[in-house]
């Protein structure tokens, strides 16, 4: 553990390079400075994020340590010496776990983010999916169930087989989950809204709302920070899936950096835009919200193009038009 | 006139959102639990595990109702509750889409040792005779009673050698209640000299230096698996600012591992004064004794024990906390178990820190294994000299073989450390069973890894196996003979593990999973799972899914010949 009592930094060796650190840094951080983006999943690079260690993608061989080290979590400390990009057994790690999660994925045109984070970690270790599921059996070849305590739910639930879109604005489908707990950090920890737990343990794990309750059932308040920390599309604006439930996150023509319009927070965020219709929004990391918004700025965006949206000013002039949209009933907005 | 203000659906959509708190479920609540509202710590979030057994214990499962009304209670999240409840097998957590389990519960143990006695045919019988109404029969991992296999549970009850016949009679009887334990009274510890290094200790006439050097020369190590010395541990941990916390590892879940049942059982006290002397050794501020929930029995022992003790005056009415367990082997693993102490799913948590640093609530902790405290009196009466004069083989002291499997008497033989199988199966366990000839062993439980009968000689004591790939962990020896098949073998280990896997890191949730389906296929794919292995060794978090594919590394290692003759690999 490092001496908090001294800010000042040291050095340690990675990859044969010797590199400065400072205390309380992680070996991940001090990878990223000195031009490394190690692989990672679970671990998100955003203010009020936690490292949580679980994916082991990112993974690093520190001398002397029998085990490897999840690089997000573990704290640089002086004179370590670390190989990472020069670790044959960190690669076979990084690969392993990669080829452990693709083995269950839906296929990539099938799911529900085809451009997802961790297809992108995939194509970044040139990983093929398609000979992962030859090689490795898929979670279905167990008839057994590998956890025994867990009882079966009815398949008539609206978010049977973790499959739910009772929520207006964002959309389930836990085939794409990797349980990397960055949606229960960003509910319970960059949001205190406590509200998704990852349930169970083992093979069964299992990301909920509330008690298994359907998204749009729960004490849900829509924030949306879950949707934005998921790295795998298993949660999604609901404006980004098709009825089939795939979807791709990278389908807007423009992204428009903004500020919220509603009220005097002034968080800063992203409109991602196609063929000139929002598509959906992400928060930015500005001084009032970093990175953080709530349901209205992320998920209220239709009314730009609402047909009794006024886009010329009204003029208190007589025989000038009111412009008013001529459908629009007051009584009945 | 304002009528129109606020439309009957804006106001509603405006209101709570969620699941409502049932009327009166909280006055049924308290009535089980006590009421929060005067006894406010128990609305602490450590005493979660405890609520879940007393409502678990009173309605023979958990509702959704009672859990939003226990949220409402303990001040927690719904999420946090159900993530709590769903993680350990003992919880039955039913939702309105659910039915209740029936009135009896009769668990199969199905870890090696009762699989190797034929449980895989007892369970079979037991679920096709019982009435699913009535009666559910599910498998269960060890029971901690693997020297009197195949073992059932009928409630609360153990059957030992269990039969269909034997377990239905009991389940007729409605015998569900543990069964009841003799054991050493306070009075007749005391009359043997019981809690004398406790009360030198206290009055200044054993110092902490002059303990720390009595059990280092002693060589008094982690009896837990790990075998770390116990006087260093006592060091880390005061050596660390206080307030701090001792705790004692009662979870004994590696299958084929009985020795803390047996010393439990025997001598309670003797336990409980080793634990004190180690809290007094960190200056605790409390005592937790985690005890797996398989030893109910036990519970009623050691709560009676601590009442002996308060009375008496030799410890403060709540020093000593006992909680249960809950159906969870990884809680074993010492950060686990402090994750289920303070009522959380047992997910180990990463190193550093360590416990000695950050452990109960945030605060130094010291973790021992119950035979490793139980051994501090003892020692302390025998002399130092006198454990450190144990052994064979150049090595130092006395293990507690927890033997099972195929030999004529199975048990816990404390024999010297060093002692090889062949010495102890001749001189401890009387050979081998009638009609079975050796074929390999595990000498650590299922995580330890497995010997060929070829290596029966080799010295069994912490860092004497690593050379050969394994690990004698808690001593658990689990004897095969030559009529046990090694898929079978291989494939009840790695179920075993994959169900009890806390889910946490990707190597083990999904690797073990994985393993498991490729062991089960026709033929062996050696390289896919020698790749697995080292990725799960290499990557896991915790010394579960690093462990988690010792059996199939050393079948593959040791055994090539008996995996060809099975046609499991291809001769190579
Ligand atoms: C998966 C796993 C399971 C464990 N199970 C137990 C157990 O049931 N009982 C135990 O005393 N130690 C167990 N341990 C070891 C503990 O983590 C810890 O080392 C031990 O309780 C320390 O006590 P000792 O130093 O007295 O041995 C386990 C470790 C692991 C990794
Ligand atoms: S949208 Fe916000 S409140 Fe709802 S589950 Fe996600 S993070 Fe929690
Ligand atoms: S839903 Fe997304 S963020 Fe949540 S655990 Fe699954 S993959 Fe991670
Ligand atoms: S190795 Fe297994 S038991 Fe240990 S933390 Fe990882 S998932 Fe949990
Ligand atoms: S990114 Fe480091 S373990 Fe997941
Ligand atoms: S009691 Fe069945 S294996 Fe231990």
């Amino acid at each position: 553990m490092s001496d908090s009592s001294s800010n000042d930094s040291f050095t340690l060796t990675l990859d044969g390079a010797e590199v400065s650190a400072r205390p309380g840094e992680t070996l991940w951080q001090v990878a990223r400075r000195a031009g490394e983006t190690i692989p990672h999943l679970c671990f998100k690079d955003a203010p009020g994020y936690r490292s949580d260690g679980n994916c082991r993608a990112c993974m690093v061989e520190i001398e002397g340590e029998r085990v490897l080290a999840a690089s997000c979590i573990r704290e640089a400390a002086p004179g370590m010496v670390v190989k990472s990009a020069g670790s044959e057994r960190a690669r076979e790690a990084r690969e392993g776990v990669m080829e452990l999660l693709l083995a269950d994925q839906p296929e990539r045109e099938a799911s529900p983010d085809r451009s997802s984070h961790l297809w992108a970690i995939a194509d970044r270790l040139a990983i093929d999916a398609g000979a992962v599921r030859r090689r490795l059996p898929s979670r279905a070849e167990r008839e057994a169930p590998t956890v025994r305590h867990v009882a079966a739910r009815s398949a008539a639930l609206p978010h049977a087989d973790g499959h739910d879109a009772t929520h207006s604005a964002m959309n389930v489908n836990l085939d794409a989950c990797i349980e990397c707990g960055l949606c229960v950090r960003a509910c319970r920890e960059v949001q205190g809204n406590d509200v998704i737990g990852l349930a169970h343990r083992g093979a069964a794990a299992k990301i909920v709302f509330d008690f298994d309750d359907p998204m749009g059932e729960s004490t849900c308040v829509a924030c949306g920070e879950c949707v934005q920390a998921c790295p795998t599309g298993a949660l999604m604006p609901a404006t980004l899936i098709d009825e089939a439930g795939r979807g791709d996150s990278a389908v807007a023509d423009r992204t428009v950096d903004s500020i919220c319009p509603y009220c005097g927070v002034g968080c800063q965020l992203t409109y991602h835009v196609k063929d000139e219709q929002i598509l959906f929004v992400e928060g930015r990391n500005g001084p009032s919200n970093q990175g953080r918004l709530c349901v209205k700025g992320r998920f209220g965006f239709d009314y730009p193009n609402h047909p009794a949206r006024l886009t010329r000013p009204l003029i208190r002039r007589e025989g000038v038009p009111k412009g008013m949209d001529p459908g629009f009933d007051p009584a009945n907005p | 006139m304002h009528d129109t203000t606020s439309p009957q659906r804006a106001r509603r959509r405006g209101g709570a959102r969620g699941r409502e708190l049932a009327p009166l479920a909280l006055t049924g609540l308290r009535a089980l639990l006590g009421d929060e509202r005067r006894d406010p710590q128990l609305q602490g979030r450590d005493r979660l595990i405890e609520h879940l057994h007393v409502i678990q214990d009173a309605q023979g499962h958990l509702a959704m109702a009672e859990l939003r009304a226990l949220a409402s209670y303990m001040n927690l999240p719904m999420a946090a509750i159900f993530e709590t409840a769903t993680f350990y097998a003992h919880f039955d957590v039913v939702h309105e889409d659910q039915s209740p389990p029936p009135a009896v519960t009769v668990r199969v143990c199905d870890s090696l040792p009762c699989r190797l006695a034929g449980a895989e045919a007892l369970h079979e019988r037991l679920a096709s005779g019982a009435d699913p109404a009535a009666v559910r029969v599910l498998r269960a991992p060890c029971m901690g009673r693997c020297d009197s296999a195949p073992v059932a549970e009928v409630g609360h009850h153990h059957v030992r050698y269990a039969t269909a016949e034997g377990v239905e009679a009991v389940v007729d009887t409605g015998h569900v209640h543990p069964e009841t334990i003799l054991w050493q009274r306070l009075d007749d510890y005391r009359a043997v000299g019981g809690y004398r290094l406790l009360a030198a200790c206290r009055a200044g006439e054993v110092g902490f230096a002059a303990l720390c050097e009595a059990f280092e020369h002693a060589g008094l190590r982690g009896l837990g698996g790990a075998g770390f010395p116990i006087f260093r541990k006592w060091q880390a941990v005061r050596a660390e600012p206080g307030p701090r916390f001792a705790v004692i590892n009662a979870d004994e879940g590696e299958p084929g591992t009985f020795k803390d049942r047996h010393y439990l059982e025997h001598a309670p006290h003797r336990f409980l004064e080793g634990a004190l002397v180690g809290a007094w050794a960190v200056e605790a501020e409390a005592l937790y004794i985690y005890l797996r929930d398989e030893y109910p029995g036990l519970h009623r022992v050691l709560t009676e024990a601590i009442v002996e003790l308060e009375a008496e005056g030799l410890v403060p009415p709540g020093y000593i906390v006992l909680r249960r367990g809950a159906g969870a082997y990884i809680c074993g693993e010492e950060s686990a178990l402090i994750e289920s102490l303070e009522g959380k799913p047992g997910k180990p948590r990463h190193r550093p820190p360590f416990v000695a640093q950050r452990g109960l609530f945030g605060r130094p902790t010291l973790v021992n294994n119950v035979e490793t405290v139980y051994w501090v009196p003892r020692i302390w009466e025998q002399g130092a000299d006198w454990f450190a004069a144990q052994g064979r083989h150049g090595r130092q002291g006395l293990r507690s073989f927890s033997v099972s499997g195929r030999v004529a008497r199975p048990g816990v033989h404390l024999a010297p450390a060093g002692i090889t199988l062949a010495e102890l199966l001749e001189e401890y366990c009387g050979g081998m069973a009638e009609g079975h000839r050796p074929a390999g062993y595990l000498p650590g439980g299922a995580s330890g890894g497995i010997l060929p009968a070829s290596k029966a000689d080799i010295p069994l004591d912490f860092d004497t196996l690593q050379e050969h790939g394994c690990f004698i962990g808690s001593a658990a020896i689990i004897v095969l003979s030559d009529q046990d098949d090694l898929r079978t073998v291989a494939t009840n280990l790695l179920a075993f593990f994959a169900d009890e896997s806390c889910g946490q890191c990707t190597p083990c949730r999904v690797g073990t999973e994985k393993m498991l389906a490729l062991l089960e296929r026709d033929e062996w794919d050696v390289e896919q799972l020698e790749r697995l292995a080292r990725v799960m060794g290499d990557a896991s978090i915790c010394g579960l899914g690093q462990a988690a594919p010792n059996p199939v590394t050393s079948l593959l290692r040791d055994f090539r010949g008996e995996l060809e003759a099975r046609h499991l690999i291809a001769k190579g």
